[in-house]
Parts: C-alpha cells; structure tokens; sequence
C-alpha cells in the first residue's frame, strides 16, 4: 500500500518537477532552437533558389559520402581514410601536447617575469613583437627548422597558445594584492611555500583566463597548421582535401565537427575553472 | 624600564612623479611602554597608516629610526604582527588554515599537535569553532575581522599593530569586538599600536591617544593620556566623569585640523588701504551674548566706516579655539576673556610666553554661577548651604564647569567657592567645557554646576535644569568680561590698524549701550552666524522676568556694560588682579616682572588714541580699588602681600617671565 502510494507520488512528482523545469527553462532551450532552426531554414532556402553554389544542409544526409562519415564516424579504412572521430582525435592529440607545452612554459615564463620587473623589462618587447605574429605565418619557418611535419605542427600550436597563458600569468602575479605580500612578509613566509600558497593561488584566475584564451586559439591553430602541412591525419588536412576533391558537403560537415570540439573544449576549461578556483574568486 | 617601542625623530618624504616629494610626517618621536596600549588617531591622509607600516617595518623612515625591544626595525617579522583594515584573510584557505599558515610559519620549532592546539585554542578565543573550516568567503565582515585577530594572537607577537581594525564593521559588531580584543589584550598583556579615525574607539582600548597634525608635514600635535578604570566596559566608559572632557579634547584636535587647514588655503596677505596696514581682518569669538560689540561692528557697519572693509568674524565654538587662532597666527584679532591676554603673555599656554595685548575692554559683567535643579530642591540657595552639603556628601566627586583657565569665570568661581571655605582643586573637580556645551553636561549629569557668561545661565533656568545661585553683582559687581587681544607682533606691524579696530569696537559698545537699540542687536545675536539661538534667551538687560519665579529671592542680574566711564578702557589694576588669581591657583607663575608684563599687555595708549579720535577723551578709567564681595580689597602696591594673606590657595611660585623684545612681523 505505502510504496504503492510512494510510487504513484514520485510519478506524479516527476511529471510535475518537469513541468516546473519547463517553466523555468523554457525559454533558455526554445529560444536558441528558433535561432539555429530559422538559420538553416534560410540556408537551404538560399541554396535552393541557387543564390548561393554553396549545397543546403540537407546536403550532409543527401549526399552519400557524406551521410557515411556522418554515420561513421569510427571507420578506419588505413592511411588517411579514416572516420572524422579519429580525424578529430588526431588533431586533439597534437593541440594536447602543444597546448601542454605552452602552458607549462607560459605559466612558468609568466611567473619568473612576474615577479623579476627586470626581466619583465628585458622581455616584454620581444613578447609584444613575437604574439603578434599570426599561427600560419610560423608554418614556413617551422618547416625549415624542424625535422618533420609532426613536430612543425605541435609548434605552431605551441606558439600560439603561449602569449595568452604568459602575458595573463605575469599580470595575475604581478596583480597579487599588497595586503597578501605583507602578510607574507609579517609572517617572514619561505619562498616555497609563499610560492604555493599565495603566489599561485593568487594568481590562478588570470592563469585560467589565460588557458581558456589560449585553448581556442590552439584549436584554431591547429586546423590552419594540418590545411598547410599536406599528408597527416587530421581534421585540417581532411577539409583540405575534400575541397580539393570538391566534396563541399564533407567540408561542411567537419567544420560542424571543428565547431563543436571548439565549444566541448572551453566548456571543459570553464568546467575545471569553476571546479579548482574557490567560489569567490572566479571572476 | 626603558621604552617598549621607540619611534625617533622619523620623517617620511614620499617622491612624487616629475621630481618633486611629498613630505608625509615629520620629526615624529613617540615611546611606547610594554604591555600599553596606543591608538593614533588623525585625519585622513595625515600619515598615521604610515607611521604604523613604519614600526611594522613594512616601510622605512626616510629619516630617523624605529626601535623595538631595542632592535632597529629594519624588516617586517611575526614578532610585530599587523591586523590589516581589510582582513588579509587569503580565500583559498578555510579559516583554520588562515591561522595554521602563520602558526606553522612562525613556530615551526613547535610539535605538530601542539601547534594544532595554538589554532584550536585561538578559534575558540574569537569564538569562532562553527565556522573553523569554511572559506572566509562564507564568514561576515566582523567574523573576518576576529580571523584576522586571532591569527595575529596566535604567533605571540611582542606588538600587536592594527590599522583601523574596525573601519569596516557595522556598530553593533564593532562594539563587540572591541571588547574582545581590550580583554584579550588584557589578558595577554599585549602591547598595541593601533591606527584608528573612531574617538571613542580610542578612548576605550587605550592608553594613550596620540594625535597627528594634517600632512603635508604631520607631527604629534597631542598626546592624551586616558585614566580611564580598567577593565573597561564600553557602556560604562561613557558615564566616567572625565570621559566627556577627553572626548571634546581630541574632537576638539581634530576640528582645529580641519580648521587650519581651511584658514591656510584662505589666508591672503595684508591688504592695505585707506592708510591701513591691513584691512581683512580675522577677528575670532564665542558666540555669547558679550560677543554683540563685534557683531554690531560687522552688521552695523562701524568696521567699514573705520577702514576695516574686508572683516571676517570667525565664530569658535570655545575659548581654546580663540587661544590657538592667535598662537597660530590664523586670527588677527580676538575677542578674549579678560584674563587670556595676561595668561598667554606670561606663558599660560604650554609655558611658553606670547606676548598677547589688550587696548580694548569689551564688556564687563554677564556672568553667573548656575548649579543643578536638584540643589536647590535640597534647599541650597546660598555659598554656605553649599559648603555644608559638600561635607555631608564628602563621599562624592562634585564637578563644575568652567570655559577655560584664564577666563574670569574660572577666576570668580575659584574665589566664589574659596571664599565659603571651599577648596576649589581639593574639595570639588573643575573641568574646561565650551559655553555652548554646559548646558548638556548639566542635563547629562556630567557637571554639578557651572560659571559661564550669558545666554547660558539664563537658558538653564528657563529650561529648569538649573538656577542661578549667584550673579557677579553679588561677586565682582563690574568686573571685566570680555577684551580685544592681539598679538603683540601684530600690534607692532599694524599699529594703525589696532587704532582702527579700538575705534570701530568702542564705537559698537555704545551702539550695544543704548537700550533703544537692544531689539535689534538681539535680532542680529539670534542670527545663524551668530549664537544661533533663541531669542527669548538672548538678553542685554534684565531677564529676571523670565526667572524670578524659580528663586527664593530673586537675584538681581548684572546688565551687561558695553559703554560707558570706567568701562572701557584696558585697567592694569584688574589685569594684576586676575594675574594673582591665576598665581593662586598655581595655573601659571606669579612673574617678578609683573610690572614690566602689565605695561606691555594693557596698551592705554592706542585705547586713549583712539577714544580722542573719536571724540571721547572724557572716557578715562575712573574705578578705584577692586573690593570683591567678601569684603577683601585688593591692593595693587604689594601684590605678592595680597597672594600671601590669602587662606586657601596652591603654593605660588614666583618666576622671571623673559619676553622676547618685540620686533615687527615680517610680512
């Protein structure tokens, strides 16, 4: 009898708590819905009449190369044919060890420059010319400089996602109040531990502001960097050469792909900022 | 024992961008004693934060050296632990690792769980254990401001430095804390230096408040020492009979900060005209009744006529006020109680002579001696019923209010209550209150009674909180009330000038004397800039009308003279009185050369210029011997013979008083 009761309570709870969730969050799903339905709407609108040679969206399910990778993702037919996952995979594995590089270096660079107003001086100009350099211009050189296409590439998202994560560690520690130096120097705190725990803690939302920067332009990076550097499995190389096949529908769907793992990779970030920094430090 | 803290002779000059320097303190020298407790109180911008950072040894001293424990404080330590105004708390840390992080820094020598136990033990003392363990995030501002105490107790430092701990904090909390932290301070025998802009703040946990003067440039300007009981409750504190007078002392400090500081960025140089030296005049009063020759000069237009076109009447709200204008230099001219021009000439203020003139008396009576309601309905109407209900009630302290030390009304109730056998330093406190504040000392219970110039005594009366025991008929009938003083520099550089305001004054006395004039010279007095008050308690005649019917007999009130033979021009005799007066009552030192310090205050010559240039040469002083209500006459031949046959008094002390010759001003 009771869990009978309970039962028919919870159901009636549940459809009720989706009620209310509906209520509260109706607006939140429906709108952007609107927003991208009507957008691909006008789409395939457009590319009916022929306004633009550009084929509609329906063009990922009609055309059947297309619906193949689209429903394949995990094929692996050796060399470069491969389903989008491992295309996608590829090029995270290469954005991961670049991007690690740079955050190490940038975070380590950024802390010594931090902190030294001396080499903050001697460097800062070289910083300023060099961030200013856009990832593809690296390509050439990097070529030439390293021994293979692997490498090149690492570097150039290296390069690119270093200034981010330097210029915000060196301003998170350079923005370390006065009042938690003086209790350092009150207290006469070790320079291990006032490096643990005050100048890093202190400094890790300009720190995280900078890996959240830097992790976009590492993935924007990368697809520039593999369009260039020709024979590597990888999203990049997988748009070029569909355009140069002119498999227009295949572009579009990896740039579908490169999109999403663009916002899955900053949500991740934001996720592990809200997870690490205490609730009234996050900016 | 030597001192705890020594700051000696510290200046701090900050560089400013594009070269120039910004000199924050100045010459500061300061000692503290272990275990006492010191609040440095200023206003903003004066350098008392940095003073603080200076014996933290958060920063340096340009100049000069900071001790502690006889060790050159060259660096911050644990040993002088801050409390920062804004916590400091690091967020990324729950409240027991804020503690632990300074623990585990500072007693590093400390087992494990015993150093656990300092934390534990330092939670509990703030009361703190519910919440050990969240992030200051999740604690109030009061909550913070005890982790902040509580980690800087922890360590044991040997000073305890706060910078306006309590700055942030609601009233109800810091009222809270500041108990705590007087008992923990107590309790441990902290010696603390503590940063703070809250006067009552200061007077409960300290010791010793030190006021700094407004920068550029600040220096100590005062240090009072606060005798309060201890251990201090913060409701009771308030109730302590000198509580009041410590607090208007160091307010009163700090609105003459504000003041000069206004008075610098207004002050022009002399302008002269009309073959004056100098026409804009700051000429200081109290607003009173006697005040109405200076506001009828102004509103009238007597300073005009005479040339004065630019005067400025700066209204102070206390004699000490008037006394530090002129020893400034930011007042040209005062109106003075009678007694201050002699006072500060033979060194009254500070010991240090200044030579101060008077060419002009500007009026005499108006005074009385009020008491409080309640004594008159124990039956006390006159000295004597006093005198015997002050040895029935031996047991109490009885407090009367006085304006300041050398004006007549502590003078004529020093030889009032001398007269009835009483002691006025042994068997009752005097304490210096405004005019403007006795009355609410009285309704406060603050004071027993007091002697002051009109509106005041009238106003106690008509609001029955107190009634009129005696006037000055039945005192020093005529004695001299208020007088224009200058300094002597001043009359020396502007010598036509002086002329010129004996003139436009002596000419507003006889305005004030003529009774067809009184409506409206009350009017003017009513007025905002004035004494802003009622005017039904404005009088220049009679108020017996408005009071009688509180007395048994009703007491016949002194008419305020203005004008009038024998009223106006400067008296050596009654100056010499008042200097024995003040001998007598060990306030200053009776001057061997008291003949040489009369000629050089009481200036009969620029009052006779005066008066004959106004046509009033028949105006000569026409008083003879001073004989006072007890029957006592004073003889001005042998002054030292008066102060020796006088019964009660302290133990006077002769002394050569040297005055500098005087030299004109360098303008």
């Amino acid at each position: 009898m009771v869990a009978k009761a309970g039962n028919r309570n919870a159901g009636m709870n549940f459809s009720g708590s989706m009620r209310s969730f509906w209520k509260k969050n109706g607006e939140d799903i429906l709108l952007p819905l609107v927003g991208i339905v009507g957008f691909l709407v006008i789409w395939q609108f457009l590319s009916m009449v022929g306004l633009t040679k550009l084929p509609p969206p329906s063009s990922l399910l009609t055309d059947k190369n297309t619906r193949e990778l689209l429903f394949y993702p995990f094929l692996d037919r050796g060399g470069l044919d491969k389903g989008l996952f491992w295309q996608t995979l590829e090029s995270l594995k290469r954005v991961a060890l670049g991007y690690s590089a740079a955050a190490i270096v940038g975070i380590g660079v950024g802390i010594l420059v931090g902190t030294q107003p001396k080499v903050n001086k001697a460097l800062d100009p070289l910083f300023q010319f060099l961030r200013m350099i856009a990832p593809l211009a690296w390509v050439p050189i990097t070529l030439i400089a390293l021994p293979n296409v692997q490498t090149a590439a690492i570097f150039v998202i290296f390069i690119t996602a270093v200034w981010p994560i330097l210029i915000n560690t060196t301003v998170g520690v350079q923005q370390i109040p006065q009042d938690y130096k003086n209790v350092a120097r009150v207290l006469q705190i070790s320079p291990r531990k006032y490096f643990f725990k005050i100048l890093i803690p202190s400094a890790l939302p300009y720190i995280f502001t900078g890996l959240r920067i830097a992790i976009g332009l590492a993935w924007l990076a990368i697809i520039a960097a593999e369009i260039v550097m020709s024979g590597v499995v990888g999203i990049g190389f997988f748009i070029w050469s569909a355009y140069q096949n002119n498999y227009v529908s295949e572009v579009i769907l990896a740039v579908i792909y490169i999109g999403a793992v663009g916002l899955l990779l900053d949500r991740l970030m934001a996720f592990l900022q809200r997870k690490i920094l205490p609730p009234d430090m996050q900016g | 024992m030597t001192a705890f803290v020594t700051v000696d002779q510290v200046d701090k000059v900050f560089p400013l961008p594009g070269g120039n320097e910004y000199i924050a303190l100045s010459g500061i020298n300061l000692e503290v004693k272990q275990g006492e407790f010191i609040s440095l109180i200023g206003h903003s911008g004066c350098g008392k934060s940095t003073l603080l950072n200076m014996i933290a040894g958060l920063d340096m001293p340009t100049d000069g050296i900071v001790l502690l424990d006889g060790q050159h404080v060259k660096r911050p330590g644990p040993d002088k632990m801050v409390v920062f105004q804004n916590y400091s708390l690091l967020p990324w840390m729950s409240v027991r690792e804020n503690i632990a992080l300074a623990v585990d820094e500072v007693m590093s020598g400390v087992p494990r769980s015993e150093r656990d136990q300092i934390v534990q033990h330092h939670i509990e003392m703030v009361g703190l254990q519910p919440h050990a363990d969240k992030p200051p995030a999740m604690l109030s501002g009061g909550q913070k401001q005890r982790v902040a105490i509580a980690r800087a107790l922890a360590i044991r430092p040997k000073l305890l430095l706060l910078d306006e701990p309590f700055g942030a904090l609601d009233a109800l909390t810091r009222g809270n804390l500041q108990e705590q932290l007087m008992q923990i301070c107590e309790e441990n025998h902290v010696t603390s230096v503590m940063v703070t802009h809250d006067v009552d703040e200061a007077l409960l946990l300290s010791d010793r408040v030190v006021m700094l003067t407004n920068g550029p440039g600040s220096k100590i300007g005062q240090v009072m020492e606060v005798n309060l009981p201890r251990p201090r409750k913060r409701l009771e504190v308030v109730n302590h009979p000198s509580y009041y007078s410590m607090r208007s002392e160091i307010i009163y400090f700090l609105n003459q900060q504000k003041r000069i500081k206004q008075l610098r960025a207004r002050k022009k140089s002399a302008i002269a005209r009309h073959g004056l030296e100098k026409i804009n005049l700051e000429i200081g009063f109290v607003p009173l009744t006697a005040c109405a020759p200076l506001a009828v000069a102004k509103e009238k237009g007597f300073f005009a006529h005479h040339g004065l076109e630019e005067v400025n009447l700066v209204r102070e709200s206390s004699w000490r006020g008037i006394q530090d204008g002129i020893a400034g230099g930011y007042l040209d001219a005062a109106q003075m109680p009678a007694g201050m021009p002699v006072w500060l000439t033979i060194g009254g203020m500070d010991n240090k002579p200044l030579p101060v003139v008077s060419a002009l008396t500007l009026t005499r009576n108006g005074n009385a001696i009020t008491l409080d309601k309640n004594f008159y309905n124990q039956g006390i109407h006159t000295l004597n019923d006093l005198k015997r209900m002050l040895l029935e009630t031996s047991d109490r302290q009885h407090t009367f209010g006085m304006v300041h030390p050398a004006s007549m009304h502590n003078l004529l109730l020093r030889y009032w209550l001398a007269a009835g056998g009483i002691h006025p330093d042994k068997d009752v406190t005097l304490t210096t209150i405004p005019p403007a504040q006795m009355i609410a000392n009285l309704k406060a219970g603050n004071i027993d009674g007091f002697c002051v110039g009109e509106p005041w005594n009238v106003r106690a009366a008509v609001e029955e909180i107190g009634y009129t025991i005696a006037t000055d008929l039945e005192i020093f009938p005529g004695h001299p009330g208020k007088v224009l003083g200058v300094r002597e520099d001043w009359a020396i550089t502007y010598p036509n000038t002086h002329i010129a305001l004996v003139k436009a004054l002596l000419e507003a006395c006889r305005y004030c004397m003529d009774e067809a004039n009184h409506e409206e010279i009350r009017e003017i007095l009513s007025r905002r800039e004035y004494l802003s008050t009622d005017l039904a308690y404005i009088h220049l005649g009679d108020p017996n009308p408005l009071v009688c019917d509180i007395h048994p007999s009703p007491k016949e009130y002194a008419h305020h003279l203005f004008y009038g033979q024998g009223v106006n021009r400067p008296s050596r005799t009654e100056h010499l009185w008042m200097m024995t007066q003040m001998a007598r009552w060990g306030d200053t030192p009776f001057p061997r050369n008291w003949v040489e310090i009369l000629e050089r205050v009481c200036r009969v010559s620029v009052f006779s210029i005066a008066a004959r240039e106004l046509g009033l040469s028949d105006l000569t002083y026409s008083r003879g011997a001073i004989q006072l209500f007890d029957g006592v006459t004073f003889n001005t031949d042998d002054p030292i013979a008066y102060l020796n046959s006088l019964e009660i008094k302290h133990d006077i002390y002769m002394a050569e008083v040297a005055l500098d010759t005087p030299l004109p001003r360098a303008s």
